[in-house]
């Protein structure tokens, strides 16, 4: 199937849409504009190689971070947490994976020892806190995303 | 008389009386009865500078008219009177003076001689000299000096001039006073002269506090308003002498005069003045306004038209448009900044300002047009504040035009700009900012007139080097809005200038204050900018358009181009490779961190047409890793994706040399925007300047003259320049110049 590669970027009518390729509903989960862009990269293939290796390739950069980020919580060292906080946030918004990005930036905010409006945290017990929350909510939000991309990508 | 009688008897023993009538020293002349001149003495013939010819046997009358200067029939009728007086009353006279046309005056003494009741002769002795009161008559009507000066002052209508007693009545009146003031002379006898001033004046004991002085100065001259006596007012000129009689302090002279006449024409001429130059201010203004309206209307058309397929003739064409279409903008922006200026209508917005960002990124954007011979030397004092408050445009403005001006006078050598804390109390800190150049100079003659509006160096330098002569004016006027000064000497090392200019700005107390002024100036930039916003979200049906186009144009180009992708994150890695390689960039280079980025540009400094850095990386971030790459001269375009959404940051990437950012995630229209700007609208970074130089003086020959070759060359490198600064000037939001804000 050959589609117009500029369609993504003209404004187009939602009944212009072709139904076939109907974006799923991943609700707040994602930032649909963004995951778009991802998919819209290999939409002449069929079996959607790349944007599948990109977001499983996420999951595994997922699991090896959050990883990483209970070790750092172990030896209580911020600013590695700020670091891989930083790093994961990335990838996540990159792929529009919105609730894990929200809380990688708590870890890296945290992590710098600024609450969530850059206000001071001289606790370090309050940083790590924090950043254990987060990084639970973040495994939870992964985890249940993952499943939704193992359907999409079925 | 007696003498004249025993001296012409006959039978006496003597001389000759002919001869002692001669001789003797008075100025004698002997008339007929008949008033004909019949003898004249050897000295009235010396004294009246005459010859015996010139007088014997004429007649006195038309002998004395033909020497009178000026010829005042009222000095002949004089001596007429008195010749018939002294007859009729057989006594001497003597005539009022009158003037001979030599310079001298006589008066006459008319002395009948009778023989019985027969006039035999007049004698008149002619003596020399003005009129001698004591000399009169005493029946001929004069005055003495009492009267005359009483009736000069009585006479006198254009001034008021009157007497006061010690106390300040009124003790005097003149005809002057009485038309000027109204009053009549029984009226105003005796009551106060305060009178005359204005109730408020009389309040704060102004008339006594004149007598006061005038006694303690001798005099006292005033202009004010006074009243009439039915309240109307004069605009006077108002003397008060001390008068004196005998060391005694008898009273006060006064003397007024009505200055109205001449008070309204000086308010007349002042208001003309304002008025014109209120107007003229106005009328540059508005013209200003409406030339900068079209103006923008033709210079967005071009931006919309580069942004469409064109040959790359008619894209040279396209961009000379566009680029004398800015320095005309820019020349209509001085003339508008200068009227408003010179009319007080310029005002200083508070903002945050970040001098170092300010410095380098002005430093940055004039750096690209500087030929190879010229090194840049930034000096910021580590003293410096990071944030201060005041108005970051205009700080930049004044920066500009003197870097810039560095920058077109100097063809080699070095620019050195060093900001610096020139002084600071608790709220206020002054920054010195100084701009050194080993340029042309300014010649001792010019530098009295280098902030006088529209007066450039000398002739032969406006030849060269365009501009409206306003820029350092408009300066001088922004430096001295800001609580500063500007101001040159020659460079002390080497031929060249200094400008240095002082501004002063607040000191920021607290956290919270910066986020309340970026909030309000957020607020302000989105009300008063919609066409900024819209930039920033081209999502709608025009802006996509444009998007397609560049889009299809970078398809064209992107096979040949090299691209270095500098990003840690393997899946952001994959994206953005996946992005490229969807417009078609296949030859797309990775490093995962900054060291690699160094190591793979300076390796190949002319293999990539451009670096797309991360900011946060391993090892080494994107800014070292750019300053490194800068510092190897090399001029590849890098462009930060960073995932920081604040303003600051963003300026602190340019700061360290980049070209322009992206913001993280990168979306995709904005990606096409910023690799069509440095990729198809932006010289290629490896040209020398002489190239660059040569492209742009052969582009008017090509307007004229149509050149095949250009279009059989890589239609890439026929692409025209933008200069690199408007281009940084677009990536850095803060420098477009706010005009909506100004015509508020």
């Amino acid at each position: 199937m050959v589609r117009r590669f500029t369609g993504y970027l003209a404004y187009r009518d939602p009944d212009e849409r072709d139904p076939g390729n109907e974006m799923p509903e991943f609700g707040d989960r994602v930032d649909k504009d963004i995951f778009e862009q991802i998919l819209e990269m290999d939409e002449n293939d069929p079996d959607r190689e790349f944007s599948k290796s990109l977001i499983f390739g996420f999951f595994k950069q997922a699991a090896e971070t959050f990883g990483k980020i209970e070790t750092a919580l172990k030896e209580k060292n911020l600013h590695e947490l700020s670091r891989l906080g930083h790093f994961l946030k990335g990838s996540s918004a990159t792929l529009g994976f919105t609730k894990i990005k929200d809380s990688c930036q708590v870890i890296q905010e945290y992590g710098n020892r600024h609450d969530e409006s850059a206000g001071d945290v001289p606790d370090v017990e309050v940083c790590l806190q924090k950043i254990s929350a987060a990084l639970a909510k973040a495994k939870v939000d992964t985890e249940e995303l993952e499943i939704l991309m193992n359907e999409y990508f079925q | 008389m007696s003498r004249d009688t025993r001296a012409s008897s006959p039978g006496t023993a003597g001389p000759d009386i002919g001869l002692v009538f001669s001789l003797a020293p008075l100025a004698l002349l002997v008339l007929s009865p008949a008033w004909r001149i019949t003898r004249a003495s050897a000295r009235f013939l010396a004294e009246w500078r005459v010859s015996a010819d010139d007088c014997i046997s004429h007649e006195l009358l038309s002998f004395v008219e033909r020497h009178l200067h000026p010829t005042r029939p009222a000095h002949l009728t004089n001596l007429i009177t008195c010749i018939d007086d002294a007859l009729s009353t057989r006594a001497p006279r003597t005539s009022r003076p009158i003037n001979t046309h030599y310079g001298v005056s006589w008066k006459a003494r008319v002395v009948p001689v009778f023989d019985r009741d027969e006039l035999l002769s007049i004698v008149l002795e002619w003596q020399e000299g003005p009129l001698d009161y004591s000399d009169l008559d005493p029946t001929e009507p004069g005055l003495t000096n009492d009267d005359a000066f009483r009736i000069l002052v009585q006479a006198v209508k254009d001034y008021a001039i009157f007497l006061l007693d010690t106390k300040g009545r009124v003790a005097t009146w003149n005809a002057g006073a009485e038309l000027l003031k109204r009053y009549t002379r029984e009226e105003i006898l005796g009551k106060h002269f305060s009178l005359f001033y204005s109730k408020e004046e009389v309040d704060v004991g102004k008339p006594e506090m004149e007598l006061e002085l005038c006694l303690r100065d001798g005099r006292v001259e005033d202009e004010g308003w006074r009243y009439r006596k039915d309240g109307s007012r004069f605009w006077a000129n108002v003397i008060i002498t001390a008068v004196y009689r005998d060391g005694e302090h008898v009273g006060f002279g006064k003397v007024t005069r009505d200055l109205t006449e001449r008070k309204s024409t000086e308010s007349r001429l002042i208001a003309a003045y304002e008025e014109s130059e209120k107007l003229k201010s106005d009328f540059l203004a508005n013209m200003s306004h409406e030339l900068r309206t079209p103006m923008h209307g033709m210079l967005s058309a071009c931006t919309l038209l580069l942004d469409t397929q064109l040959s790359p003739r008619q894209r040279d064409m396209v961009s000379i448009m566009e680029e004398s279409g800015q320095v005309l903008l820019q020349v209509i922006n001085d003339i508008l900044d200068y009227s408003k200026l010179s009319s007080g209508s310029f005002s200083i917005h508070s903002d945050v300002v970040g001098i170092t960002s300010i410095v380098t990124s002005v430093v940055r954007s004039v750096q690209p047009s500087l030929p190879p011979e010229v090194h840049f030397e930034l000096f910021l004092s580590p003293d410096l504040p990071r944030s201060v408050r005041g108005d970051p445009l205009r700080y930049r403005q004044i920066l500009q035009n003197v870097v810039g001006n560095a920058a077109k006078f100097t063809d080699k050598g070095a620019i050195r700009v060093r900001a610096s804390v020139d002084n600071e109390d608790d709220d206020t800190c002054t920054i010195l900012t100084e701009v050194t150049d080993t340029g042309i100079g300014i010649p001792n003659s010019s530098v009295a007139s280098l902030f006088s509006p529209f007066v450039q160096c000398d002739a032969t330098t406006t030849k060269n080097y365009k501009g409206t002569g306003l820029g350092l004016s408009i300066a001088k006027s922004l430096a001295e809005l800001m609580g500063g000064r500007i101001g040159y000497r020659p460079n002390p090392d080497r031929h060249g200038s200094i400008f240095w200019f002082t501004a002063r700005f607040d000191k920021i107390k607290n956290l919270s204050d910066i986020r309340d002024w970026t909030r309000l100036g957020a607020a302000r930039d989105a009300s008063s900018n919609p066409a900024k916003k819209q930039d920033t979200t081209p999502s709608s049906p025009g802006g996509s358009v444009d998007i397609d186009e560049m889009l299809k144009e970078l398809r064209i180009v992107s096979p040949v181009k090299s691209m270095l992708l500098v990003e840690d994150n393997l899946i952001n890695q994959k994206v953005m490779l996946g992005m490229l390689r969807s417009m078609g960039f296949n030859n797309v280079a990775l490093a995962s961190n900054g060291a690699d980025a160094v190591r793979m540009v300076r390796g190949k400094p002319a293999a990539y047409d451009m670096v797309l850095m991360d900011i946060s990386m391993p090892i080494m971030d994107g800014k070292q890793a750019t300053r490194e790459i800068r510092d190897a001269g090399i001029l590849v375009p890098i462009v930060a994706m960073t995932a920081y959404a604040l303003k600051g940051d963003q300026e602190r990437c340019l700061e360290h040399g980049m070209n322009d950012y992206i913001a993280k995630p990168v979306d995709k229209k904005r990606l096409i925007r910023v690799l069509g700007k440095w990729l198809l609208r932006m010289t290629d970074y490896r040209k020398t300047f002489d190239e660059r130089m040569a492209e742009l003086r052969h582009r008017p020959d090509a307007l004229c003259q149509p050149t095949p070759s250009i279009e059989a060359e890589n239609p890439l490198e026929s692409f025209s320049a933008n200069p690199v600064s408007s281009a940084t000037l677009h990536a850095d939001g803060d420098l477009d110049r706010g005009w909506e804000d100004d015509q508020a």
